[in-house]
């Protein structure tokens, strides 16, 4: 932390020569941490009555305070020494770090600027409320302060970076640049000096960002002999000749650069360009002239495969899929996934692996010729199981990986895959036993033990996956906390959506606001960048780094903890948690006395367990919070002000579920404004809290997100809620309301009613199960009668009609809503009838067949991670290998 | 499948293949044989290869043994994959104080048979032998009718030197042929079966028990 003074000789004016003394121990003190004796010399200040009210001698024993955790009574003196010595810079300066480590920067800012009226030239407020205005992008105050640190120390070298860096990130390339040609030219180059290279490098990157291209290449060819970063030198160069047209010279770059790394798939991109290859025969051209050149490197044999058709691409792929399946790359399928587009190379790709493995299997060759090892039958059969599974033949994909494993047991890769063909059949458990058997092959693996971990939350078994993550987290904490100090953001939101499908939706809640947090800590987190950055001039990447922390928010992981949060939070609005919700709602009455015994002992063996359990957790309770004193002990810097302690059962009663779900979404409109599912969940929100003109502007933007079809049915089902609502409420909007609503609505509603325009919708679009599932559920919004029930039923249950849609996910989507009554009671009545139909579509689907659930692996039952399955003691037949 | 309690045995495959002769050598690049150690982290390979290539299930102890055994256990890797296992353990036979190397398995699935793996996993065995130079000799059990394991063995030396009768409780033939490669000259017990069992590790004097809780395994064919 920063020190409230330097190099200033104005503090403790006010106190005589010895006190003054002792005051300046107790910055000294303070800089090096000992903040006991910080404390005993403030005692001997302030025990003298003549100065027991000296104020910076108030505010610093506060400081220190802080420091020791003491924080009420650190504010209590801080602002104590603050009311006696109002024009002390050094008493606001304290109140400023001291409101600084409570994050509140805001205030912290507001308190530097009283302290810099006191004292102008501070350098060290300034660059304390220069960190200050970066990390809050307070940008025009930024520049201004920097211009003042300049002024002030114009030796200094990190003063002209601030103070370039503060125009540019305001855009004002002009003045960045002249300020860096000033300081460039102050600048002694050493023979090899990395940082001026970078410093080099950052002024380019300005040059290029204004717009400037020739003037950037012509920069970066004048200090060439200076820059260290070659590859990079090399890149912008290229990059920069294609922007200038000037593609003959780039082509010698690239080439240079592929020459370098003959793997690098960008630079192949770059060539493609520069040589002007527009069509797939020009780009083929250039990659057969580098298989010639680099016969050992991968990319001029796989990128061609993205541009050949037909015979040309089976020609290529068949050498490829051999010496992959000779060689044995696991991740052959993932490699080659994304040319399953084209449904023709899939078809070639299946052809000729099934002729593979016809040879394969007769006499141990792909094609009659040369002999292949073993294990080319083995990634062969691995390969194509990987080929129906994509193809969602989920038989197929289970008979070859099944004789895969019955070739070589002793693969894991192939029980990772079979595991993985269980899941997308949506058999849960099965899948997580799967992933357990693998992951039992090779404990050290990580990769498959967080699978695991994965699987076993997709299958709500949230204990057991935080069991097998304690195979890899530090011993002595739980392993759920081990995990949100790591910031392991996989492993809490699939935990969230574990606890929300358990319906346990506090703890839900609690996964998903520790996932906000940990954005939050990232963005705190910059601070330290800003110091460090300027110091080492790595000017590129924290510009980047500046850049990336702005959108932080847009990131998978915040959309999928705020999307999980804002549906609990919606489900919590529509059915409030009542305390009765947690009673036994067993009948004992109508029990007979046997049954009423063993419930009774169940009860009792229940409780008995829940007691131990809550011993367990007092135990580590306890242990937790000494562990705690212990880390204060040693960590005498605790700068982190405590988080308030997230308590499931109190979050799941919240006050305000609507604007708890707002806080949620404000960072995804703002940062994920492309994405349709945003709006989707805002209009849920407005919807629910009847705010039409804001359904409306939801409505709006959801129509203008990229890639958003207007028949898309999750935006269907909202136009038509909102214009049941404005129908049904016209007469209470005010009179502007009313007005903007008609005008807007106009192009949306197209004059037609609710109930025609979901009639028309089920109609265009008759042959695909998402939408009429979707225009089903909506007629019985508009029309709950029973006949309209029985006419949406009646539409989702002919699934074989269907051309798209029908798959294992929405027929479950759907399943759900029947059985929670969305389509009415019909629909529940209806809901066995839906699960035959669905039963056999996919024979394989637990929840469409129950009767599979006896016959499926499970890990439920397995105790001791250690011991071995049950699986393991049934494969003892005798292999008929002998002669 | 239950532990059969018949006496400490070793149980050893013919690592050469079945079926029709191959259609000409694997290219050489295609085709890497490695011998890797046994550790807690891929035990579970080794109880796998074990599992489909033994009829036998092996008891928790063998296992644990195995992890101390250093160079006298070995998982086989063809083209990086686990696909054969050679556990031994050192005996002291208590009649004659001789000290043998006793092959309790080795075995290879059956797919990647005849490749050579067989050959590797007993040329470490041997090739530890030697260089130990303590050894009397090295041995172990097979059933009678396995042919090619005992062509197998005969090309490295080993001779058939004894038969124990109902040696194995659940397989047919249950006879099995004691071959043994000697290495010094010892004398000579005959063609008749090894007097006492042979007790698990290097003291004979252990927990007479010890045998029973033990490993007791069987050889298929």
């Amino acid at each position: 932390m920063p020190s409230p003074h330097s190099a200033n000789t104005a503090t403790g004016s006010s106190l005589p020569p010895k006190e003054n003394a002792q005051f300046k121990r107790i910055l000294k003190c303070y800089e090096q941490k000992q903040y006991k004796n910080g404390l005993k010399f403030a005692k001997q200040i302030l025990t003298n009555p003549k100065f027991a009210e000296h104020g910076e001698t108030l505010a610093m024993k506060g400081l220190t305070l802080n420091c020791l955790g003491r924080k009420d009574e650190a504010y209590d003196y801080v602002r104590r020494g603050l009311r006696n010595d109002l024009k002390s810079h050094v008493c606001w300066h304290v109140y400023g770090l001291l409101q600084r480590s409570d994050k509140k920067y805001d205030e912290a800012i507001k308190c530097y600027r009283n302290a810099l009226k006191w004292d102008k030239e501070n350098i060290q407020i300034l660059r304390d409320l220069s960190l200050l205005q970066i990390q809050m992008r307070d940008l025009e105050g930024y520049k201004e302060t920097r211009y003042q640190l300049f002024q002030l120390r114009p030796t200094q070298r990190a003063s002209w970076i601030g103070f370039a860096m503060s125009y540019h990130l305001l855009n004002d390339y002009d003045m960045t640049l002249k300020i860096l040609e000033e300081f460039r030219k102050t600048q002694q180059k050493a023979a090899y000096d990395y940082e001026h290279s970078e410093l080099l490098l950052y002024q380019n990157m300005v040059i290029q960002e204004s717009g400037d291209i020739s003037g950037a290449l012509e920069h970066l060819m004048k200090y060439e002999p200076q820059i260290c970063d070659q590859a990079h030198f090399l890149t912008t160069k290229g990059s920069l000749l294609l922007k200038l047209d000037r593609a003959g010279e780039a082509k010698a770059i690239f080439e240079e650069l592929i020459q370098r790394n003959p793997e690098n798939h960008e630079s192949y991109k770059f060539l493609e360009q520069a040589s002007g290859a527009d069509t797939p025969a020009k780009k083929l051209a250039i990659y057969v002239k580098y298989r010639g050149f680099y016969p050992k490197a991968q990319a001029p044999q796989r990128l061609p495969l993205n541009y050949a058709e037909g015979q040309e691409f089976r020609d290529l792929v068949e050498p490829y899929l051999k010496k992959a399946l000779r060689k044995g790359v696991p991740p052959l399928f993932v490699d080659l996934k994304p040319l399953y587009k084209n449904p023709d190379n899939c078809a070639i790709l299946e052809e000729i692996c099934t002729t593979y493995l016809k040879h394969m299997r007769a006499n141990g060759t792909f094609d009659g010729k040369t002999r292949e090892p073993p294990t080319a039958l083995l990634w062969l059969l691995y390969y194509l199981s990987q080929h129906y599974d994509y193809k969602s033949d989920y038989a197929t994909a289970l008979q070859l990986i099944d004789e895969a494993i019955a070739h070589t047991p002793t693969l894991i890769e192939l029980f990772l895959h079979k595991g993985k063909i269980y899941k997308h059949i949506d058999n849960r458990e099965e899948a997580a036993y799967w992933m357990d058997e693998a992951q039992v092959m090779d404990r050290a693996d990580r990769y498959i033990n967080c699978k695991s971990a994965k699987y076993l939350l997709r299958a709500n078994q949230v204990k057991e996956a935080e069991e097998m993550c304690k195979w890899f987290t530090r011993g002595g904490v739980p392993a759920m906390e081990s995990l949100n100090e790591m910031q392991c953001m996989w492993f809490q939101t699939e935990c969230a959506g574990a606890f929300e499908r358990l319906g346990k939706y506090g703890e839900a809640l609690k996964k998903c606001i520790e996932v906000d947090r940990h954005f939050t800590e990232i963005i705190e987190d910059q601070f330290d960048f800003h110091t460090y950055c300027m110091r080492k001039l790595t000017l590129r990447s924290y510009v980047d780094l500046l850049r990336l922390e702005d959108v932080l928010r847009s990131h998978p992981f915040y959309e999928k903890a705020a999307f999980c949060a804002i549906r609990v939070y919606l489900r919590l609005f529509d059915k409030p948690i009542t305390d009765d919700d947690k009673l036994n709602e067993i009948d004992t009455e109508n029990m007979d006395p046997s049954e009423l015994k063993k419930l009774r002992n169940k009860q009792k063996k229940a409780k008995r367990k829940a007691e131990l359990e809550a011993q367990e957790m007092q135990q580590l309770q306890a242990r937790k919070e000494l562990h705690n004193k212990s880390q204060k002990k040693n960590d005498d810097e605790l700068d982190a002000p405590q988080k308030d302690e997230l308590y499931p059962d109190k979050l799941e009663r919240p006050e305000d579920p609507l604007g708890e779900a707002l806080k949620f979404l404000e960072p995804l409109q703002l940062l994920a404004a492309d994405r349709l599912s945003t709006h989707v969940l805002a209009f849920e929100i407005y919807f629910r809290k009847r705010k039409p003109l804001l359904m409306l502007q939801s409505i709006k933007r959801a129509l203008n997100t990229p890639n958003t079809p207007p028949n898309d049915p999750q935006l269907h089902s909202c136009v038509i809620r909102f214009q049941k609502f404005v129908d049904e409420n016209r007469q209470s909007f005010p009179a502007p309301v009313s007005q903007v609503l008609d005008r807007e609505t106009q192009s949306i509603f197209a004059d037609k009613s609710a109930v025609q325009r979901n009639r028309d919708f089920l109609s265009a679009n008759d042959q695909s199960l998402n939408h009429v599932a979707v225009g089903a559920e909506m007629s019985v919004v508009l029309d709950g009668s029973e006949a309209s029930q029985k006419a949406a039923l009646k539409l989702i249950g002919e699934l074989e009609r269907f051309k798209t849609g029908v798959d294992i996910k929405t027929c479950s989507d759907i399943f759900h809503k029947l059985e929670e009554g969305v389509y009415g009671s019909v629909g529940v009545a209806g809901l066995d009838g839906f699960r035959q139909s669905c039963a056999q579509q996919f024979p394989l689907t637990i929840l469409f067949n129950p009767e599979l659930k006896k016959q499926s692996k499970t890990t439920t039952t397995s105790a001791d991670p250690n011991e071995p399955k049950s699986g393991d003691n049934s494969s003892h037949e005798v292999p008929d290998s002998e002669p | 499948m239950p532990d059969s309690s018949s006496s400490p045995s070793s149980t050893c495959t013919s690592p050469m293949a079945p079926g029709s002769a191959p259609a000409g050598p694997i290219d050489p690049r295609y085709s890497r044989i490695d011998l890797g150690d046994i550790t807690q982290h891929n035990i579970k390979l080794l109880k796998k290869v074990n599992a489909v290539v033994f009829p036998v299930v092996y008891h928790a102890k063998f296992y644990t043994d195995v992890l101390e055994a250093g160079e006298l256990a070995k998982l086989a890797f063809y083209n990086d994959i686990v696909v054969g296992a050679v556990c031994c353990r050192i005996d002291i036979e208590p009649a004659t104080g001789l000290r043998k190397l006793y092959i309790m398995t080795l075995g290879c699935l059956a797919p990647y048979r005849r490749l050579g793996i067989g050959t590797a996993m007993l040329k470490h065995v041997m090739d530890y032998v030697e260089r130990d130079g303590q050894f009397d000799g090295v041995f172990l059990h097979v059933q009678i009718n396995n042919e090619s394991a005992i062509q197998f063995y005969r090309k490295f030396g080993f001779d058939i030197v004894g038969t124990k009768e109902q040696y194995y409780s659940r397989i047919e033939p249950a006879d099995a042929h004691v071959l043994e490669k000697r290495l010094t000259s010892q004398a000579t017990t005959g063609g008749t079966p090894h007097p006492p069992p042979l007790v698990n590790g290097n003291n004979p004097k252990d927990d007479p028990d010890s045998h029973k809780t033990n490993n007791g395994h069987e050889r298929e064919h």
